[in-house]
């Protein structure tokens, strides 16, 4: 299904079930063009099928948004390491989305929704560039009638029809509805957006612990053999992709 | 631990039983320098005296991960799946002890853990080391410097040392089966003889050698000492400056084992290919969409650092380099890592 001019959510029939939990990744061949990492983007509780958000940027992926319903592609995983969400419950969880970063964060926003009662409220803030870029609009108005749940949206150039906010998603932190010293944030989008949010996030008074970010780095292998991902003393194709700022604040630029 | 005893007129008796049993690569001499040499039975014919000299010099200019982790190796396809890798027989003769100790680095990524490599793992178990002695480093060899002495202490599957054009073997449970191809030839050896204190007097002057060359000891907390530099762009760039960025140091480099995978498509399916490859190159790092942590060839540069003598060391506890300069021999910028990390 088209998201917007540029991503699609594919939805995979995998011959074997491929056991991911939210945050990790799968690396996906598209046969005769390459393999890349996505993350899976549906909920984790159900797996004969499942969906990835794609974004067309180049190679691999251009070659996937020419392929035909039925067509076969490779899948190997899951790697990585998933959201913990053992440590999550019983907290306020503030997720923050940028475009198609949204992907990951949508297979968390249903494993959560879907016990509830684990956790606290469920905050989520999404920045899309326009009102034509926003991932997932027509399953938006749903998320918001679940119960605990707070979402958000912005964008950064809008057009007569758009009514909420205008601007980078950051204005829609100026102020945070849950207890910062205690909460969770989970943040994905490109870095750049990473890095402001995470600054906001820093200075609101998030535990540099609990502020759980989706690092894309360059992968060959997924599974710590090729060192192409690495990220200072980190392989993020088994210690992440998702680290927290903990890991990763002394690491010159991190965010590139 | 047995010594045995291998007198200079049986070697080439015994290195073509082995031939029957082992596929058998020797180090030789050419243009003045070592290189892997696929011994074939003509050798022993033709140049009778062609094996043992190379055996007292440095390491051979090829690295010896090339044995195991393959510059170029086809590790899938679809939908007909590769069969399992099976190896026949190999012996390498004549590893120096810098090799042995970067096939350890290889190990532990690809040999160990979750994710065994059955390629490295197949040509890795089904070859035979013996290691020999050094008894004459060379001004590019430090080995010292990373703890290692230039004979093997431990590890492999024999020891040797060829002294007077003798061939004396410390052979441990795993090299007993080389004696065997042909133990008429050997002479067991008990306790101190004049040939083991020859050797023994060699090795210590060996190891006097490397330090006089490389004498300075390297900053204690080398990986502290590199952290603390990466931001610092004036001093790698100093060093980087006649860097041409070859990729000769990373290729060469017995230790290096970054990869590559890459797709072809077949007429029907595809075959996937694994290719060394070299943190040195401008894409290395880069995402899709073009985003790259280490545009800048200075970041490159200094990230090799990081990586071999900083985060290699902590993750692992050894240093991913063993001293073996293939380096800085094959560098035409003439850049010597010692100098950079005697720096630090
Ligand atoms: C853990 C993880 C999860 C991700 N999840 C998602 C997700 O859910 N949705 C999403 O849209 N994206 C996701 N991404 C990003 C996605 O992986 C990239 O967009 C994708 O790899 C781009 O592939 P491409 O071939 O289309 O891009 P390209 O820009 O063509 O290439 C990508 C990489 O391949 C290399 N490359 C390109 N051409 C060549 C060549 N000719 N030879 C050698 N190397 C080449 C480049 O150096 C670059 O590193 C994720 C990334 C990671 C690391
Ligand atoms: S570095 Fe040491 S072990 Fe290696 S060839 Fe030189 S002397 Fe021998
Ligand atoms: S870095 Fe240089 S000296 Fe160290 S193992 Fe590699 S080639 Fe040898
Ligand atoms: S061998 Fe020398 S010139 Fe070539 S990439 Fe390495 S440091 Fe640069
Ligand atoms: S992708 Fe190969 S080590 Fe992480």
């Amino acid at each position: 299904m088209d998201e917007t001019p540029n991503i699609r959510t594919f939805v995979l029939k995998p011959e074997q079930e491929i056991p991911f939990l939210a945050g990790q990744f799968v690396e996906l061949t598209v046969p005769g063009f390459g393999e890349a990492p996505f993350t899976p983007s549906s909920s984790h509780f159900r797996r004969e099928t499942f969906e990835m958000t794609i974004m067309k940027v180049g190679r691999a992926t251009g070659a996937l948004f020419s392929l035909q319903p039925g067509d076969v592609v490779g899948a190997r995983g899951p790697f990585g390491t998933p959201y913990p969400l053992q440590r999550f419950e019983g907290k306020d969880i503030y997720i923050v989305g940028g475009g198609v970063g949204l992907a990951p964060l949508r297979a968390l926003f249903l494993a959560l929704t879907h016990e509830p009662d684990k956790y606290g409220r469920i905050f989520l803030r999404y920045g899309a560039r326009t009102p034509q870029d926003i991932v997932y609009r027509s399953l938006i108005p749903e998320w918001q009638k679940i119960p605990k749940v707070d979402l958000d949206l912005s964008v950064d150039v809008s057009d007569e029809k758009w009514m909420k906010r205008v601007g980078v998603v950051t204005c829609l932190m100026d102020d945070i509805p849950c207890d910062e010293k205690k909460s969770i944030a989970v943040v994905c989008g490109p870095p750049i957006m990473m890095k402001f949010v995470n600054q906001r996030l820093v200075d609101a008074g998030f535990q540099a612990e609990n502020i759980y970010l989706s690092m894309e780095t360059n992968m060959s292998c997924g599974v710590g053999q090729c060192r192409h991902c690495r990220l200072g003393p980190y392989l993020t194709c088994k210690d992440g992709p998702v680290l927290t700022w903990a890991q990763i604040k002394d690491i010159e630029n991190p965010f590139v | 631990m047995s010594r045995y005893l291998l007198a200079k007129s049986s070697v080439h008796q015994w290195l073509s039983k082995l031939l029957a049993r082992y596929t058998v690569y020797v180090p030789t001499e050419r243009d003045g320098q070592t290189h892997w040499h696929l011994l074939d039975p003509r050798d022993l014919e033709e140049t009778p005296d062609r094996v043992a000299p190379a055996q007292r010099r440095i390491r051979a200019s090829e690295p010896v991960k090339s044995f195991m982790f393959q510059p170029r190796q086809r590790v899938a396809g679809f939908p007909e799946p590769l069969p399992l890798p099976e190896s026949a027989p190999r012996l390498l003769l004549g590893v120096k002890n810098c090799d042995l100790a970067a096939l350890r680095v290889h190990d532990k990524i690809l040999g160990e853990g979750e994710f065994k490599d059955p390629f490295y793992v197949s040509l890795r178990e089904s070859t035979k080391l013996v290691v020999a002695d050094c008894p004459a480093p060379e001004q590019s060899c430090f080995c010292n410097l990373l703890g290692l002495t230039p004979f093997a202490k431990e590890g492999g599957d024999a020891a040797l040392s060829v002294i007077d054009g003798d061939w004396i073997f410390e052979v441990g449970q795993t090299g007993q089966e080389l004696v065997d191809t042909a133990p008429e030839l050997f002479t067991r050896l008990a306790g101190e003889t004049t040939e083991t204190k020859k050797r023994d007097e060699e090795r210590s002057a060996a190891v006097a050698a490397l330090n006089m060359t490389n004498a300075r000891p390297w900053n204690p907390d080398l990986p502290g000492a590199i952290a603390a530099k990466l931001a610092d762009d004036s001093f790698w760039r100093k060093h980087a400056k006649t860097c041409v960025e070859c990729y000769g140091c990373l290729m060469g480099c017995p230790t290096c084992y970054c990869f590559l995978l890459y797709d072809q498509a077949k007429e029907k399916g595809l075959d996937r290919t694994r290719v060394w490859d070299a943190c040195y190159e401008a894409a290395y790092a880069r995402v899709g969409g073009g985003a790259n942590p280490r545009a800048e060839f200075i970041r490159r540069f200094a990230n090799r650092f990081d990586c071999k003598w900083n985060q290699f060391k902590r993750d692992h506890g050894v240093y991913s380099c063993t001293g073996c300069g293939r380096c800085f021999k094959a560098c035409m910028g003439k850049i010597d890592i010692r100098t950079v990390l005697g720096e630090l």
